[in-house]
């Protein structure tokens, strides 16, 4: 579930860990934190809110946290380095309206415009490594900067203008319903998580980057080119944050400069509860691709059950601020109980 | 601000229920959904306890997204559907963006209705019902332009405050204050934009003023924050060499019309909005459609605008500003059914 530095390069066989001691791990675990959360408030928000098991509602659920799962994981990729990023709504926007422009503008077909797209947030994230490994600055600075030099140039090129003569595959994927309740959308999500947690878990170029995120100088001994593995982290973040923006474009119908708000501010918050939420650890070295997206869905599922019970919508806000607040404590909480029983 | 907006709706209340029809569709649970907080949309929750009450209505409510964020509206939106809201007056979060959840809300059978600000075309928006802004801020701008001229001849040179830029209105009002000042032969040597929120509006209008008051003699201000915001700073830098015209019905800008400080305001129409919205929308699920020979306007975004109504208020009737508005809303209403639909 969680893929760490140590945990990638632990050779012990896992029969050595007793099985006890396995389940005590996995009930510690975020993941089953988050699990039990979103079992607990579900069966809460069931009782105590209208339609929230209804079809469009959980189809409407599922939608929505798409997005959030993709932007969590955009984040994720970069966390795992020990760095931030936060351009990614504004990388995001710049690659949707690209697709919009390739469709529009140029006349190209949608799926070499999506294409276009994904590789402009590819292209983008090189971007930001490239300046990070070259300058030696925190990503922190790098991005921030970043930010608005995207946004900037997106509203330059775009004159503000929205992409809406987009071909009907982009709304019927909004639109769609897979059973009645599933969306499209939610199944991509799943899937490129699925994809990531293959990487991280059974490749060498995943391993390579929670090393270098744990410890840049062992890994570089270790032969790992680490500043070449930063780079690819942030092009993978760039890609996510690209294919998470084509999502919204087919939500909304349209490529739209707003649709993460002001310089892709909108998109920072979702970004960091979902991988924080999930033990992604921000001083690199650990991610969890299931924690992210369970991390995602809870935030998401929240929002959905509070707004169904009509609490007053300035406090959804309030409650999300808390409710990383806690994940946090609980998970200091957690790593020195582990520590006091030598299982971490 | 929320006092006079008050007493504006109470006062409306009692000059309106007039010619209303008896037949209603008495299951219409109507949702009245601003983009964002705003103190403009203030009227709207008094407005939708009226019409229900006035129309026999299931409910009429008033729900603002916590943010001004498309992504917040359309889950607002999509959360209202799921809790049984059946029809949506709707201020566009994006004119573009908005549309695709429209068509959602529109399938399941809610109608939808535009207020305040316009879906652009083509969109399943019944009609737009907002305040015709391009008008409204060239007549502001002549209006400020004569004040203008009666101290004297001469070259003058005004300063424009207004919107968020992803208002629809935003780009409508800045092109009529443009044409007013061109056929006058009126110099507008600066537009600030984005600043209807109190510290962005403060921020930029205080420091434009304190850098080139002496470059300019009038100012116009097209959005309700920065109206309030000029009012204010005008007051504290005293004289009154510069004139100038705002928008909107704040307690700050009366004050100002009736100190002299401000040569007057063009009201707008919120109340109405939401008033003749939810009866419209009502009317819509009453089986009534809109006809097709209905002399709707055009503004930028749509062929089916209806003028809410505006007036100008300077210090001879800042006092009576109510009773003008609610001749508007009456004037509307009377003719409203025979007028746009075709109820068989």
């Amino acid at each position: 579930m969680t893929d760490s530095a140590s945990s990638a390069m632990d050779t012990r066989p896992a029969s050595r860990l007793s099985s006890r001691s396995s389940l005590r791990l996995f009930l510690l675990s975020n993941e089953f934190g988050l699990l039990v959360l979103i079992i607990v408030f579900a069966a809460l928000f069931h009782g105590l809110a209208n339609g929230f098991l209804s079809p469009f509602n959980l189809f409407a659920l599922g939608r929505n946290a798409a997005v959030n799962i993709l932007i969590g994981l955009s984040m994720m990729t970069v966390l795992a380095t020990g760095g931030l990023n936060l351009a990614i709504g504004a990388m995001g926007v710049a690659a949707a309206m690209a697709c919009g422009w390739l469709i529009e503008g140029a006349g190209l077909a949608w799926p070499l415009a999506v294409l276009g797209g994904l590789a402009l947030g590819a292209g983008l994230g090189v971007t930001n490594g490239w300046m990070v490994v070259k300058t030696g600055l925190h990503s922190f600075i790098i991005t921030l900067a970043t930010m608005s030099i995207f946004f900037g140039a997106m509203i330059f090129l775009s004159q503000g203008e929205s992409y809406r003569a987009l071909p009907a595959v982009f709304s019927d994927l909004g639109r769609a319903r897979v059973f009645t309740f599933v969306s499209p959308m939610f199944l991509i999500a799943v899937g490129t998580a699925l994809v990531l947690s293959v990487l991280y878990r059974y490749t060498v170029q995943g391993r390579e980057m929670l090393a270098a995120g744990a410890r840049p100088e062992a890994a570089e001994m270790s032969g790992v080119r680490v500043e070449r593995t930063v780079i690819a982290c942030h092009m993978l973040s760039g890609l996510l944050a690209a294919l998470a923006a084509l999502l919204l474009t087919a939500r909304n119908g349209a490529a739209i400069p707003s649709m993460a708000g002001q310089l892709g501010q909108d998109w920072l918050l979702p970004a960091f509860l979902g991988p924080v939420l999930g033990g992604t650890l921000l001083q690199g070295g650990k991610v969890s691709v299931l924690g992210t997206c369970l991390g995602a869905f809870l935030v998401t599922m929240l929002t959905s059950g509070l707004l169904l019970m009509q609490v007053g919508a300035f406090w959804v806000q309030s409650f999300l601020g808390i409710l990383l607040l806690l994940a946090v404590m609980i998970d200091k909480g957690r790593r020195s109980y582990l520590r006091r029983r030598n299982l971490a | 601000m929320q006092k006079t907006s008050s007493y504006f709706a109470a006062a409306l209340i009692a000059g309106l229920s007039f010619g209303t029809p008896s037949i209603a569709a008495d299951d219409s649970r109507i949702a009245l959904v601003p983009g964002g907080p705003h103190p403009y949309f203030g009227a709207w929750a008094q407005a939708g306890e009226d019409a229900a009450r006035d129309f026999g209505l299931a409910g009429a409510d008033y729900r603002v997204p916590q943010k001004w964020e498309l992504s917040q509206q359309n889950q607002l939106l999509e959360s209202l559907l799921s809790q049984g809201y059946n029809a949506f007056l709707i201020f566009p979060g994006d004119p573009v963006g908005s549309v695709s959840t429209a068509e959602e809300l529109s399938g399941f059978g809610a109608p939808v209705m535009a207020g305040g600000g316009c879906f652009k075309d083509p969109s399943p928006a019944a009609l737009c019902l907002g305040t015709d802004t391009g008008a409204s801020a060239y007549e502001g701008t002549r209006k400020l332009i004569e004040a203008m001229k009666a101290k004297g001849d001469g070259p003058k040179r005004i300063a424009h405050f207004t919107g968020f830029l992803s208002d629809p209105n935003t780009q409508l009002r800045i092109d009529a204050v443009n044409r007013a000042a061109e056929e006058e032969g009126v110099e507008v040597v600066q537009t600030i934009a984005d600043i209807d929120a109190p510290e962005a509006a403060e921020e930029k209008i205080n420091a434009y003023l304190a850098a080139h008051s002496g470059d300019i003699d009038g100012i116009v201000t097209t959005a309700w924050v920065p109206a309030v915001a000029a009012a204010e700073a005008l007051r504290q830098m005293g004289g009154d060499r510069i004139d100038m015209v705002g928008i909107d019905h704040d307690e700050a800008v009366l004050k100002a019309i009736k100190d002299g400080i401000v040569d007057g305001t063009m009201i707008q129409n919120p109340y109405g909005q939401a008033y003749i919205g939810a009866y419209v929308l009502d009317r819509l699920r009453s089986g009534c459609t809109i006809k097709a020979d209905a002399p709707f306007k055009s503004n930028a975004l749509t062929d089916r605008f209806v003028d809410s109504g505006t007036a100008y208020v300077d210090a001879s009737n800042a006092d009576s500003y109510i009773e003008t508005m609610r001749g508007e809303t009456k004037a509307i209403m009377d003719g409203f059914e025979a007028t746009y639909l075709d109820c068989q």
